[in-house]
């Protein structure tokens, strides 16, 4: 069974296209980077498919589950259980700290308290912030805001994960190493990555680089 | 200095035009619900200061003198200091001015009520020389007197003069008549003191724009036909004197005053100018509409805390944009004008449309501030409310300060953010850093124990203000409004104490790092729950102490008092045969009796009471003591052995008249001064005017009067009390008797509807209080649009965002009746024992009605859980700005 499965799928606002048939797999465990101009549609496809948006045509299944049936309800679990965001802007709740957002997507999914706990302990261990558990989002780095957006993604073990320009707001050097952590999760945990990216770099963690134009996938690069 | 030069100025002007235009204006139309809210809300608070204040206006300027109403002012009265003046003191006067054209009018006044409603309104019988006024008002070229009545004002339509003269011809006013369903020549049945009288309407007195509009209340005869009637043959209340218009008038009023000052000062009468009358008047209600105005200043209070929210919440959000007018060269000071304009063209708009929905409030209002004014002060008419035009101005500058003021703390804080942090920070953080300064609160509350403890001030007229009260009061609101961002991190606790709902830990850690919005929000909302939980405690103070006051003092079975008892300028009264006859039926055991006079002492009206306790050690009436004296029961007011005259003060004479026990006093009365020695001070409620109490046996050789204003009857014992009442009502008529239980409820009744208007201020503060808070989440919701999507990207529902700003809601609703209470309490203490006695002279127990805050906490607490969650499911579905 496919981690992600998108068929011919189309998306327009106010009659203008954004995507224009656009179909892709991932395997469960597989990295691909989505690449393309400003404007492609990524963003968009990315929305649809993590249930943000709803395409107008087309099919869009998860772990065998397509997203057309579900009602609004059905789609906040998905998000809760199934698929999960890494922003570039990061988007951590302000208010809460490095373990409170962490440990926030489980408390939305009934996640015990100990079992909740002992996540966090490993999450914060896995994305090494095990020193500043306790800090707001304002006291923390880019990069280090990067990884607790990573450490709630993987929080409740999703079976894919969207990142939407990860290292898009990082220095380089910080960027790397984001990239790395992002590899090593998605080894260690099986979970599938579809990056959005503009980075050349970021193809280096992805077997497969899709070139995404006008609203179209043009090609796609197998890494290997 | 930089001076600007003339291309500078007019770049300066363009970029303000710019400003103004593209984005003050365009951020209206992009919100015109949040506008409009803005716009209401300072309407709310300007209409309901103003409405209190030309209510107040209304209720005051009912108190007048009737020749107003008919031919205008008079120049001066010559009142006497006690009783009623001779009328032969007309003859020594008009021999004292000789040739020259004074005009005296003789008036006797007093009061009476309708026949059928003993215990409604007071009706205010004026009997003067009609002949005399009729000449005056001719003189006077009234419109009325010339055109409508074919030149007499007096006279029925058909030209017929011969009412005049007549001892049961009345006039009265249009609205009178129209009220009474009376006509010309219509019969009326009125009461005068005890008896019912069958008086002839002979004319309706004509309004003239030029006059003061005839109270509706007024019944004017011609005066021996009123003296007949009261019994009070060749006595006058006053003379109203009148110079002639035109040339000479003020050489002849230099050169006649004089000998009128002279001739006044001869005889101990008293000669004062109508407006000195009247403000004199007026002047005993002065702390009551203070208090009234101060109290109607909190709806706009709340109002000032609400606009500064919402220009914090619009300069929080444009931030980025001021970030960007910054870098592109727009100086801090060009910033703060536009958001000066911005708080000026919103303080104008809401000013305005408060002027005119306060104009239409006041006529609701003035109804109850009279009958206030009435029941504690002096008698006085609801008069149509009209707009004055000092007023509206007043309460529009007023308005559109509190606006810019609002406007101006948040601008200027964004104006000298540095243009790269203000980028950072979006919409992050920030807010009024004034309320972060939790030691600058500490000090407003040093400052206002301080201040607590000052003297009042006494403004010229008698007047004393609690100034320190007041001012104790401010400062005390201040630091509440600072000090209760100590709240919230307990708050924040208890909200996420226990629990594992993500929605509720989520809105905890909104409060334990609040915004300068959740600051300002919560301490709007402590300012509007202390205040009102403050009256609350005032009320409850009073009431306690009223209750314990009536219950001390209503001890006998019935009451009896001639009509009108319930205004304290009534003048009606029990005559000596009725009284006498009523102490004499079968199952009265004995009476307390008092008549009550007033009395001018040292320049200022107090009321002289004659009391006559029932003789029976155990049944008269007791007064609560501030100070005791030596002796109290039934004999404890008779002359004491060495001739000295015993008399009890009230509390609020003693505290006008700084006297105590054992301080000697001359009265003045009918037949010259009288020296008495104060031998208590004792708590009364009725009136702050003052009283002094002394044996009746001396009042009625003092006034040659045999009357009673009431008496408190006691029955013998086994005999049916109903029965009783039932007698003395089907033989008099013209006297109003209650039992026991009737007269304390009928009290009570009477001081709820006395803190009517109170009750109301209070919910319209409360009203706009939990309004913004809705508002102000609404603004936090529209702020955290990013938040609102990551959160609906971690899987959180539309009901679970809901439910997080139903928590936050509920949080700060918490925080704002938290810190409220502590300030209630507070507020309440300077209330009743600083503000309370000072300006009333009223010592009160201090209560705290746990029950109504308990009412007051739940609607607060419902009310803003329910708007929270509104607002949260309304704004749950919000679109990021980042999301295409």
């Amino acid at each position: 069974m496919k981690a992600l499965q998108v068929s011919r799928v189309i998306k327009k606002y106010d009659s203008d296209p954004v995507l224009r048939g656009v179909s892709l797999s991932l395997n469960p465990g597989e990295r691909a980077a989505l690449m393309g101009p400003s404007g492609s549609g990524k963003s968009t496809l990315l929305n649809c498919i993590g249930g943000i948006d709803r395409p107008d045509e087309g099919v869009i299944e998860i772990g065998g589950q397509s997203l057309a049936g579900l009602d609004e309800d059905a789609l906040c679990r998905l998000r809760r259980e199934t698929v999960s965001t890494v922003f570039q802007f990061f988007h951590l709740l302000p208010t809460l700290t490095v373990s409170e957002n962490i440990e926030f997507p489980m408390q939305l999914n009934g996640v015990g308290p100990r079992e909740r706990a002992e996540r966090v302990y490993d999450l914060i261990q896995e994305v090494g912030l095990s020193h500043r558990s306790g800090a707001l989002p304002h006291e923390l780095s880019g990069g280090e805001m990067q990884r607790v957006a990573i450490a709630r993604a993987l929080a409740n073990r999703p079976r894919l994960i969207l990142a939407d320009e990860p290292t898009g707001n990082l220095d380089s050097a910080t960027g790397e190493a984001i990239l790395d952590l992002l590899e090593a999760v998605s080894e260690k945990n099986g979970v599938a990555m579809l990056v959005v990216t503009h980075s050349p770099q970021v193809t280096r963690i992805c077997r497969r680089t899709l070139e995404m134009k006008d609203g179209r996938i043009l090609g796609q690069t197998d890494s290997e | 200095m930089i001076h600007l030069s003339g291309s500078s100025r007019s770049e300066a002007g363009s970029v303000g035009r710019v400003l103004w235009s593209r984005f003050i204006w365009r951020h209206w139309c992009r919100e015109p619900a949040m506008t409009a809210m803005l716009v209401g809300i300072l309407a709310l608070g300007v209409a309901v200061f103003l409405a209190v204040r030309l209510a107040n206006k209304a209720a005051v300027s009912g108190f007048g003198l009737f020749t107003e109403s008919v031919s205008g002012e008079s120049d001066f009265l010559l009142r006497p200091r006690a009783g009623y003046l001779e009328e032969g003191l007309l003859r020594e006067l008009r021999a004292l001015t000789g040739a020259t054209p004074v005009g005296f009018f003789p008036v006797l006044e007093t009061s009476g009520a309708l026949a059928g409603n003993p215990e409604g309104s007071l009706l205010r019988f004026v009997g003067t020389d009609l002949v005399a006024l009729q000449n005056a008002a001719n003189g006077t070229g009234s419109e009325g007197a010339e055109k409508g009545n074919g030149g007499s004002i007096f006279a029925r339509r058909d030209g017929d003069l011969s009412p005049i003269g007549k001892t049961k011809s009345i006039f009265a006013g249009k609205a009178f008549a129209v009220r009474q369903g009376l006509k010309e020549g219509s019969s009326v049945a009125l009461l005068v003191n005890d008896r019912i009288v069958e008086l002839t309407l002979t004319g309706i007195l004509p309004e003239d724009p030029n006059r003061a509009a005839v109270p509706d209340n007024l019944i004017l005869m011609d005066l021996p036909g009123l003296q007949a009637l009261a019994g009070h043959a060749g006595k006058l209340s006053r003379i109203e004197i009148r110079f002639p218009g035109g040339a000479g008038r003020d050489r002849l009023l230099a050169e006649v005053a004089g000998h009128l000052r002279k001739f006044a000062g001869e005889r101990d009468l008293i000669l004062e100018s109508p407006e000195d009358r009247k403000s004199s008047v007026t002047q005993m209600s002065a702390a009551f509409r203070l208090n009234l105005t101060i109290l109607s200043g909190l709806a706009l209070l709340v109002g000032i805390y609400l606009i500064m929210q919402a220009m914090e919440a619009a300069v929080v959000k444009r931030r980025a944009e001021i970030a960007v007018l910054r870098s592109l060269g727009v100086t801090p000071v060009q910033i703060r004008k536009a958001w000066f304009i911005e708080g000026l063209i919103l303080g104008l708009i809401g000013s305005l449309a408060g002027v005119l929905l306060g104009r239409l409030l006041a006529v609701g209002l003035v109804g109850a501030i009279s009958m206030t004014v009435n029941t504690i002060y002096y008698e006085t008419t609801s008069s149509a409310v009209t707009l004055h035009w000092g007023e509206a101005v007043f309460s529009l500058l007023f308005g559109v300060v509190a606006s810019i003021v609002a406007g101006f703390i948040p601008a200027r804080e964004a104006a000298m953010t540095p243009p790269a942090q203000a980028m950072r920070q979006g919409t992050q953080g920030g807010g009024l850093h004034l309320l972060r300064r939790w030691p600058l609160g500490l000090g407003f509350l040093i400052i206002a124990g301080i201040l607590a403890l000052l003297p009042p001030v006494g403004l010229p007229g008698g007047t004393v203000v609690p100034l320190g009260g007041y001012l104790a009061a401010i400062a005390l609101v201040l630091s509440a409004s600072i000090l209760i961002g100590l709240l919230f991190r307990p708050v924040a606790r208890l909200l996420g104490f226990g629990t594992s709902n993500p929605m509720r830990r989520y809105a905890g850690s909104q409060l334990r790092r609040p915004e300068g919005r959740h600051r300002l929000t919560a301490a709007g909302l402590s300012v509007a729950i202390g205040m009102s939980a403050a009256m609350a405690i005032l009320v409850a103070s009073f009431e306690t102490t009223l209750t314990l006051w009536i219950q001390q003092l209503l001890k006998a079975d019935l009451y009896v008092a001639a009509a009108g008892s319930n205004s304290v300028s009534n003048g009606n009264s029990i005559s000596a045969e009725n009284w006498k006859r009523i102490a004499l039926m079968p199952g009265v055991a004995g009476a307390d009796k008092l008549q009550r006079y007033t009395i001018n002492l040292e320049g200022k009206d107090v009321f002289l009471g004659g009391a006559e306790y029932n003789n029976d050690a155990k049944r008269f009436l007791q007064l609560i003591w501030v100070v005791p004296p030596t002796q109290t029961g039934p004999d404890a007011l008779a002359v004491s052995e060495n001739g000295e005259t015993p008399a009890w003060v009230s509390e609020s004479f003693a505290r006008r008249f700084k006297v105590s026990s054992d301080d000697k006093l001359e009265l003045p009365t009918p037949v010259g001064k009288k020296s008495v020695r104060v031998s208590g001070v004792y708590a009364e409620y009725g009136n702050e005017t003052g009283t002094i109490l002394v044996g009746r046996e001396q009042t009625s050789r003092w006034f040659t009067d045999e009357s009673l204003s009431n008496m408190a009857i006691y029955a013998e014992e086994g005999a049916d009390v109903e029965r009783l009442l039932e007698s003395i009502r089907a033989e008099f008529p013209g006297l109003v008797a209650r039992t026991n239980e009737r007269l304390r409820s009928e009290s009570i009744r009477i001081f709820h509807q006395t803190f009517a208007v109170t009750y109301a201020l209070e919910a319209i503060a409360v009203i706009i209080a939990v309004t913004g808070l809705g508002l102000a989440l609404a603004g936090l919701l529209l702020e955290r649009r990013q938040e609102l999507a990551t959160l609906r990207s971690l899987g959180a529902t539309r009901g679970a965002i809901a439910a997080a700003s139903l928590w936050e809601g509920l949080g700060l609703a918490l925080v704002g009746l938290a810190g409220g209470f502590v300030l209630s309490l507070l507020l309440g203490w300077i209330l009743i024992h600083v503000i309370n006695p000072q300006s009333f002279g009223w010592t009160l127990q201090y209560r705290v009605p746990w029950v109504s805050f308990g009412a007051l906490a739940a609607v607060t607490l419902s009310t803003a859980g329910l708007v929270s969650w509104w607002v949260g499911y309304r704004n749950a579905t919000l679109r990021s700005d980042r999301e295409e």
